[in-house]
């Protein structure tokens, strides 16, 4: 690209060729008024306020779509352009109706804005207003398409950002306006109420539904969404001491940039939920009643130290949690590891297969820790496995479609057909669970072909002659057995792979299945061999469910890892980072690994588990088989549980401290990226409600720990200083990375790390079926609810959507079941039941049942069996055998 | 044209024709308009599809075009010309005429699938003014008298079918 020289209001510049008048202009702070314009959306030329003139020709020209020339005279406001940009606002308000006084964009409204700006008060010209449909039959959008000035912001975000294509222009002329197919509702519609249109409306003619206060916030504060693992950076406006609403962050540098999703946008709600936890309690003769901080917390301190000397500190176990900040998850496991003497510590993320991260990084030793979703737009090839995104994690899927729609070829592996498979160049519904033998497949085909990176292989890995064995031993047919898959697919799969760099995408499908850590280690071979690791735009893509899932396990609320996921026991290295940590805490630490979550119910079952101290999970709700984790908690002494609602654990609790939401506290969470992103407070919590670090603070005080900590900042401080991963972080930016510290060579050329082993090729058993369970069920997210649904439960918005969560069946299976839609069926599996409705989804293969998780109390958790713990550590939650029974 | 049921068979003959053409998204629904007589509303999702389109998309482009339905249309379309030449001539006393005659409104379809009456800007004959269209049928020059002696030969055909 050449560079030009123009005069843009007497001020020479130069500038690149190609872009646009305006954005030229933006550069230098030459503020040009435009409706339709959005940095991330290509340059459409609706509104035509943009309009510059040139001031030798005397043309006037929309400035975003104009392209810059040599020597290019422009005025962007001579009073020839002001007197029609102020015709154009004086049309679009002739036919605006008069609601400014009752709409809810209030001083927003960038039409007013502007507006004003130009002086623009009466039109003087004949009102038309053009009155047309107001729809608000969803909990969440209100569309008045009379405040509609046709900017296409809402369509173009729509087609371009999140690439549904749930609206489009219709009509032409006065009657023109965005709708839908077939003009249905948008609940009938594929909208999925990300609210992405509403963010970007200028007018009111979108706007958020249910707000308890209407018109402008009073302040507004950037924060991180607490839902899902991508971490989209949010403004939330606030009215007194209530979020009232949630946009997109107007940063640019953002994971989410315009985007977010249903949950993101609307569902944020429950944080105003009258059920808030708002004052300590305490169980007394068998009832929780209210009680002083300091009440509490002296018998919460008492109590567990009582237990410790009384029983040791291995009857002592604490949950971390994965949705809050790094900061009071490290204090957490400090408490754990530092005050009680224990390792019998977890996180939430547990069943979300952190253990099979670990595997990743353990053998890389840290050198694949950062993952910018930004790079998959740029990826050669994308294959994503077990995940569906548009529904687990939509801000994931938006990247993976807009790159599919800009050529990246995307492979997706999938039991169902999911919305994503429609956009893959090939969709692979294999089996459920096997994962395994499909990547065998694949990778042995390669190898077949000698489609792999020799000079990749050669340089920084090993043990491939070994593994290339394997792979010609592999038999073929047996893979496409198991896996239910041609060869001819199989080998259009690979002919897509070879010679790529490929960016595998995995998600629970493959994170929480039974064969879920050999999937992942054949992954890793497979990245290995095609040289996939260490190179931007490829690698394997772990998706995180919870927010902080990845921050709760850097900071060490893990039984095997100490903060910086440092091993624990690590004979080979004499034990170097566990005596590093003895010296930074002055304490001795225990080498012995604790015990996972699954394992504490277990301990509790057998009568060892003696107190267990619950932070921000709900262990009732998102465990397997809830009845038998009731028991067993109900047998633990002494249950503490730390959260912002009275869930299911709460109720069985001896003590309840009430927890502050992420937006009402200071913290950092890690994203999925390996992002780092700190925030501050944008409302106080309720009542008495404190943020977490600080009850724990106070708690450990009690405990009788003397070691600083007590603010945000010294926490902090002590984390960058003492973690390697966080040396970025800092309360002076709000954004850093987590550092690579791996010393292989392919991450550190002169490093000491050496070679990057392959594992060899291990193959999935046969499975035996036993007849009685013909079907097996697939448990899924929904995208109204994240997780086990217990936060997204309290949104009204969410709520009113009345999910009935139905069972999904297979016509053929359906019909052949004697079960049409909205019949009421009870699922059941060795393990236990459920009753919901089922509907028959043509997308879904025979032999297989979809079972939506979430809804409902997150019952589909009754069919799964808790110690269902297979081969290391892989939750193994994700399908089961079924069978059905109509009701 | 009286809406048959869909021959979705010939639908998607129809699609596959231009699937693999440049430009194609007008000629294909063009075809399927002149082989049903209109867009059938549930045949946009397979049309997206094939055009690799959202069906979003395709509705806007069939919206916006006059000369795209989604709604099935009579027998004979009678376009009635409501330009400034034919307004002066009276074009609005004769489209009540025909409005009386046919006993349905300007953008309506008979229910037995006769007739579809329409009304358009100008058809290009102002010095026929007032003037209206039968199918792809001129008159001129209209009167009441006119109107309905017109009509009653359309009629008089449906009646020795």
């Amino acid at each position: 690209m050449e560079d030009i020289t123009l005069t843009i209001n007497g001020k020479k510049i130069s500038c690149q060729e190609g872009t646009s008048i305006l954005n030229v202009a933006e550069k230098y702070g030459i503020k040009i008024p435009t409706l339709c314009h959005h940095h991330d959306l290509e340059p459409f030329g609706a509104c035509r306020l943009c309009l510059v003139e040139e001031e030798k020709t005397g043309r006037l020209m929309a400035s975003c779509v104009a392209p810059v020339a040599q020597d290019m005279t422009i005025l962007t406001d001579s009073p020839r352009v002001t007197k029609h940009r102020r015709n154009i606002v004086r049309l679009m308000m002739a036919e605006h109706p008069e609601s400014c006084l009752v709409c809810s964009k209030g001083n927003r409204c960038q039409l007013r804005q502007i507006a004003a700006q130009l002086g623009v008060g009466e039109t003087d010209l004949y009102p038309i207003p053009n009155y047309k449909r107001l729809e608000q039959a969803n909990p969440f959008i209100i569309r008045d398409l009379s405040k509609c000035i046709l900017c296409g912001k809402c369509i173009r975000a729509d087609h371009e950002l999140v690439v549904v294509g749930a609206i489009d222009y219709n009509l032409r002329g006065f009657r023109s306006r965005p709708a839908t197919v077939h003009d249905l509702p948008l609940k009938d519609s594929s909208c999925t109420f990300c609210g992405t249109c509403v963010s970007m409306c200028p007018t009111g003619a979108l706007a958020s539904k249910n707000t308890k206060y209407v018109g402008t916030p009073e302040r507004e504060g950037l924060s991180v969404c607490g839902f899902c693992g991508v971490g989209c950076s949010l403004t939330m406006g606030v009215a007194g001491e209530q979020v009232i609403e949630v946009n997109p962050s107007h940063r640019q540098d953002t994971v989410n940039g315009a985007t977010l999703c249903v949950r993101g946008h609307f569902a944020h709600d429950f944080l105003n939920a009258g059920e808030r936890l708002i004052r300590p309690m305490i169980r007394k003769d068998g009832e929780l009643i209210s009680a002083s901080w300091d009440e509490a917390l002296e018998i919460v301190a008492d109590r567990l130290l009582n237990i410790k000397r009384t029983s040791g500190p291995q009857s002592v176990a604490l949950l971390g949690s994965s949705k809050c900040t790094n900061e009071e998850n490290y204090l957490f496991q400090k408490i754990a590891r530092v005050l009680l003497g224990t390792n019998n510590i977890d996180n939430g993320g547990y069943s979300s297969g952190q253990r099979l991260l670990r595997l990743i990084d353990e053998k890389t030793d840290g050198g694949c820790r950062i993952h910018p979703l930004e790079q998959l737009e740029k990826a050669e090839t994308i294959f994503v496995l077990g995940a569906n995104p548009d529904q687990s994690a939509p801000v994931v899927g938006y990247y993976l479609k807009r790159a599919s729609r800009k050529g990246v070829t995307l492979i997706v592996a999938d039991p169902r057909q999911t919305e994503l498979a429609d956009f893959a160049s090939v969709w692979l519904s294999l089996l459920p669970q096997s994962d395994l033998e499909l990547i065998n497949g694949i990778a042995a085909l390669l190898y077949q072909k000698k489609a792999y990176d020799p000079s990749f292989i050669d340089r920084f890995t090993e043990g491939f002659g070994e593994y290339g064995d394997g792979l010609s031993s592999l038999d073929l047919e047996r893979v496409t057995g198991v896996t239910g898959l041609d060869l001819d697919i199989l080998e259009e799969t690979a002919g897509l792979l070879n010679g790529k760099k490929i960016a595998f995408v995995v998600g629970h499908g493959i994170l929480q299945q039974r064969y879920g850590m050999q999937s992942i280690e054949a992954l890793f071979n497979l990245s290995l061999m095609t040289g996939s690791l260490g190179h931007a735009g490829a690698g394997i893509y772990g998706l995180a469910r919870e927010n902080n899932q990845i921050g709760a396990w850097d900071m060490g609320t893990a039984p095997h890892a100490l903060p910086g996921r440092q091993p624990l026991n690590d004979v080979l290295n004499s034990d170097t980072a566990r005596r590093d940590w003895e010296r930074a805490w002055q304490a001795k630490l225990l080498p012995d690994q604790g015990v996972n979550v699954v394992r504490m119910i277990e301990e509790a079952e057998k009568g060892n588990l003696k107190a267990l101290y619950i932070l921000g999970e709900n262990p009732l709700r998102s465990l397997p088989q809830p009845e038998r984790v009731r028991k067993a908690l109900a047998s633990v002494d002494f249950v503490v549980v730390q959260d912002i609602f009275p869930t299911e654990t709460a109720e069985i609790a001896d003590v309840i401290l009430p927890g502050a939401a992420f937006s009402e506290k200071g913290g950092s969470f890690t994203n999925m990226e390996g992002r780092i992103q700190t925030f501050l407070p944008v409302a106080p919590p309720p009542g008495e409600a404190k943020p977490d670090w600080e009850s724990l603070f106070l708690l450990a005080a009690k405990i009788g720990y003397t070691g600083g900590n007590d603010s945000l900042e010294k926490i902090r401080a002590e984390i960058a200083e003492l973690v390697p991963m966080y040396v970025e972080l800092d309360s002076q930016r709000d954004v850093a990375w987590v550092k690579e510290t791996s010393k292989r060579k392919l991450f550190d050329p002169g490093g000491k790390g050496g070679m990057i082993p392959f594992s060899s090729v291990v193959s999935t058993g046969d499975e035996v079926y036993d007849d009685i369970y013909p079907f097996t069920a697939i448990l899924g997210s929904v995208r109204y609810h994240l997780g086990s649904g217990t936060r997204t439960g309290y949104s009204d918005r969410i709520e009113e959507l009345g999910l009935k969560g139905e069972v999904e069946i297979s016509p053929e299976d359906g019909i052949n079941s004697g079960l049409r839609d909205g019949d009421m069926v009870r699922v059941l599996s060795p393990h236990g039941s459920l009753e919901r409705a089922i509907r028959l989804e043509k997308r879904l293969r025979k032999g297989l049942i979809f079972v939506p998780l979430a809804v409902n109390a997150n019952d589909a958790m009754n069919l799964i069996g808790l110690t269902e713990l297979c081969r290391p550590e892989s939750p193994g939650w994700k399908t089961c055998r079924v069978k059905l029974e109509k009701l | 044209m009286r809406p048959e049921k869909i021959d979705w068979g010939r639908l998607a003959s129809i699609i596959e024709k231009h699937r693999d053409e440049k430009s194609r998204l007008i000629p294909l629904l063009q075809d399927i308009q002149e082989t049903f007589g209109y867009i059938p509303p549930k045949s946009i999702e397979s049309v997206a599809e094939a055009m690799n389109l959202f069906p979003s998309q395709v509705q806007g482009v069939v919206s916006f075009y006059a000369g795209f339905s989604l709604k099935p249309k009579g027998k004979y379309v009678l376009r009635c010309c409501r330009g400034t030449a034919c307004h002066v001539k009276g074009s609005r006393s004769i489209l009540r005429v025909v409005e009386k005659e046919l006993g349905i409104n300007e953008g309506d379809t008979s229910p037995d699938y006769q007739f579809t009456l329409e009304t358009v800007a100008c058809l290009g004959a102002c010095f026929l003014a007032p003037t209206m269209m039968v199918n792809r049928d001129y008159f001129g020059k209209l009167s009441p008298t006119k109107v309905t002696s017109i009509l009653s030969e359309y009629r008089k055909d449906k009646e020795e079918q």
